[in-house]
């Protein structure tokens, strides 16, 4: 007999974690299709003595370099960035950072406040009930009080260390007159919610294995599941089923040996990342009702993919700070040059994060910052680099470009055959310059630190962790895919959770804003469930 | 993407000719060969590595060690780009596994630390974050 669910959720990740939690623990049915699996801890490579290894192949945040079953290719031949992501229940929170900024005002009126690209179709304020019910359910540590923001509820923890990086860099910021504020870091500074704190090992970015690092397969997906939420693994969906009413109808969805099932529901809720999302969305096109993708009248679906332009400037002192040790997330941020200055040859900003560098063999076979030195120079750049520096990473905002996009590739399949994704992507001459100009002022910012020595690694390939705007929201259904509930104009039982939905990219990193708008998309859902549409 | 090949094998003795090139004593520090780092260690690395197997095994038997230099590393890089990440990659790896060489650099591997929480009220307290607070609100109001 078929089984029909109250609401459908495709991915286990961030918003789908977040929303199947809500809605479960309101009397809502859900199940959820999840093309990986549960994340085994026990497994992660953090602790071992191979980790910088594994990192680089198994543990890589490429799919296309992990080549796992539950994995699927993502062709960029011909993008400037290469998008990462983790397939798992927790989703690409596994390797995320965890850093934990919320967007700003700013961030949601660029067309009126800067005159390019679009508002956003909800304000700041809206979301900033949703950043602080998040941030309680996930356990944020940090300190209030920032002047980069509006006032708001405090962290429910306090801050990570800064450690020794972190306080010299504060303290050069002081001297430079310049904005710094300890990162909230959605990482555990106390034991909370069950869960152990960070112990400062600088490995986040390969899963944490204390678990101090938030993820939804351990501060949502439990709570959902005892809620009676269902949740398949080794599910992979390959499109969602129209009825003749012009509603979704489920899913269709292949297990690990291949054998196809369908998931009827009455209201399915997209949560796989900005190209996964398009590219179910392309492969879900029907001839007779929608031969361009479903919900796609408006021709947006797929375009319009930001991922943040991600430089690094790496500084060195002449004496040791334990570069390698801290958490990954940050120690500390800057929004000095954030918001437009009318002054630049460019609008927008950036939002700055200071890291750890890494183990020996991330300082010489460098993913980031830094040069591969062999012979007896090899042990001189050791002697005078290593566990002597700190990163700035920078995100700069991503301005959204129709030539950008998700495209399904006419070649490449996933491992059940289901057709890839094809990125294209390019950064733009405005986001050249505004990175040129962050990358000038970090050095400027670490040299004041008093680092003898800095460098500059710039728009790295290897950095599309933040997929955003593949499905933008928006009032109108001929410029935009979703409405602000993030309801899909052309199917009202069809719903995106994740960053697909986002229209600007904003400067900061987007894991905060994607849980808080699924949480707000699931309230409003329940809020309004006696008006939802569903299938006969 | 080159495919892992178990089978290939790997001149040992020719490898750590190469890796004494590329990290030899020097600065205070031990060269490859004194922390027997390829001999003790390779086996390791290419359990947690295999895939890097076949294309260490193509760099070590195109490069001659009587008359290798680092220079001739550039071209490699060029024309094998795999073989050079496996050398590269395999090299440093056995090198940094070892504890004298860890000692040496001072680095314990990625070791877990304890603090306190609540240690970062003595640098709020300290007045660090004042100067930040005193300039006042930096973000920019936007129409609701």
């Amino acid at each position: 007999m078929t089984y029909r669910a109250d609401v459908l959720i495709i991915g286990a990740g961030a918003s789908g974690g977040v929303a199947a939690r809500h809605l479960a623990e309101h009397g809502f049915d859900v199940v959820c299709l999840e093309q990986g699996d549960w994340p085994d801890r026990s497994a992660f490579p953090g602790t071992r003595p191979d980790w910088e290894l594994a990192i680089r192949r198994d543990w890589a945040m490429s799919p296309n370099v992990r080549n796992r079953p539950e994995d699927y290719p993502v062709v960029h031949d011909d993008s400037d960035i290469e998008p990462l992501m983790y397939n798992a229940v927790g989703g690409s929170m596994i390797i995320y950072a965890g850093t934990w900024p919320r967007m700003l005002p700013s961030d949601f009126r660029v067309r009126t406040l800067d005159g390019v690209a679009d508002d956003w179709p909800i304000a700041y304020q809206e979301l900033v009930p949703y950043y602080d019910a998040i941030d309680r359910q996930i356990g944020v540590s940090g300190l209030a009080g920032d002047p980069a923001y509006p006032p708001h509820d405090d962290y429910p923890l306090p801050p990570l260390p800064l450690g020794m990086a972190g306080r010299r860099v504060a303290e050069g910021h002081n001297r430079l007159g310049w904005h710094w504020w300890p990162e909230p870091n959605a990482i555990l500074s106390a034991p909370y919610d069950g869960r152990r704190p960070c112990v400062q090992r600088g490995v986040c970015t390969s899963g944490c294995a204390e678990g101090a690092k938030a993820s939804t397969d351990l501060t949502h997906w439990p709570k959902a599941t005892a809620a009676g939420a269902r949740l398949i693994t080794g599910a992979r969906v390959s499109r969602i089923t129209l009825g003749p009413q012009g509603l979704a109808t489920g899913a269709v969805w292949l297990d690990r040996l291949g054998v196809e099932h369908h998931q009827e529901a009455d209201v399915v809720i997209l949560a796989a990342n900005a190209v996964g999302t398009a590219r179910l969305l392309l492969l879900s096109a029907d001839d007779r009702h929608c031969p361009d993708g479903l919900a796609n009248s408006s021709g947006l679906v797929g375009q319009r993919l930001m991922m943040h332009p991600f430089s690094v400037v790496t500084g060195w002192w002449d004496d040791q700070v334990e570069g390698w040790q801290g958490h990954f997330g940050a120690s500390i941020t800057s929004y000095q040059f954030y918001e437009t200055d009318p002054d630049r040859d460019f609008v927008r900003g950036a939002k700055w994060a200071l890291s750890p560098v890494g183990g020996p063999l991330n300082h010489i076979l460098p993913m980031r910052a830094g040069n591969e030195v062999w012979g007896p120079d090899h042990h001189e750049l050791m002697g005078r680099t290593f566990g002597r520096g700190a990163s700035w990473a920078i995100f700069g905002e991503d301005l959204p470009e129709e030539s950008n996009r998700v495209e399904l590739d006419p070649g490449r399949t996933d491992s059940h055959g289901i057709p890839a994704p094809r990125v294209r992507y390019r950064i733009s001459d405005h986001s050249r310059r505004l990175m040129a100009f962050q990358e000038q002022r970090a050095e400027e910012s670490l040299t004041a630190s008093g680092c003898q020595e800095t460098a500059v690694a710039s728009m790295i390939p290897y950095s599309g962790w933040h997929l955003m705007g593949t499905a933008r929201m928006g009032e109108d259904p001929a410029s935009s895919v979703v409405n602000p509930r993030q309801q899909t104009h052309d199917v009202p039982n069809l719903y995106i959770a994740d960053a697909s939905v986002f229209v600007t990219s904003s400067g900061v990193n987007p894991t905060c804003t994607i849980t808080a708008l699924a949480l707000r998309t699931a309230d409003l859902l329940v809020q309004h469930r006696s008006e939802q549409k569903v299938p006969a | 993407m080159t495919t892992a090949d178990s089978s290939a094998e790997i001149d040992v003795s020719r490898l750590e000719e190469l890796a004494d090139v590329m990290l030899p004593a020097a600065h205070g520090m031990p060269s490859a060969s004194d922390v027997k780092a390829v001999v003790v260690y390779l086996d390791q690395v290419l359990g947690w590595r295999n895939d890097l197997r076949q294309s260490l095994a193509r760099a070590v038997a195109g490069l001659e060690p009587a008359t290798f230099t680092v220079d001739q590393l550039a071209a490699l890089h060029e024309e094998d780009e795999d073989a050079y990440i496996a050398l590269t990659t395999a090299v440093a790896a056995c090198y940094y596994l070892s504890p004298e060489v860890r000692g040496r650099i001072g680095y314990p591997g990625q070791v877990a630390k304890t603090y306190d929480p609540y240690a970062y009220t003595e640098w709020v307290a300290e007045g660090l974050l004042d100067p930040v607070v005193e300039r006042g609100p930096i973000w920019r109001e936007a129409p609701g």
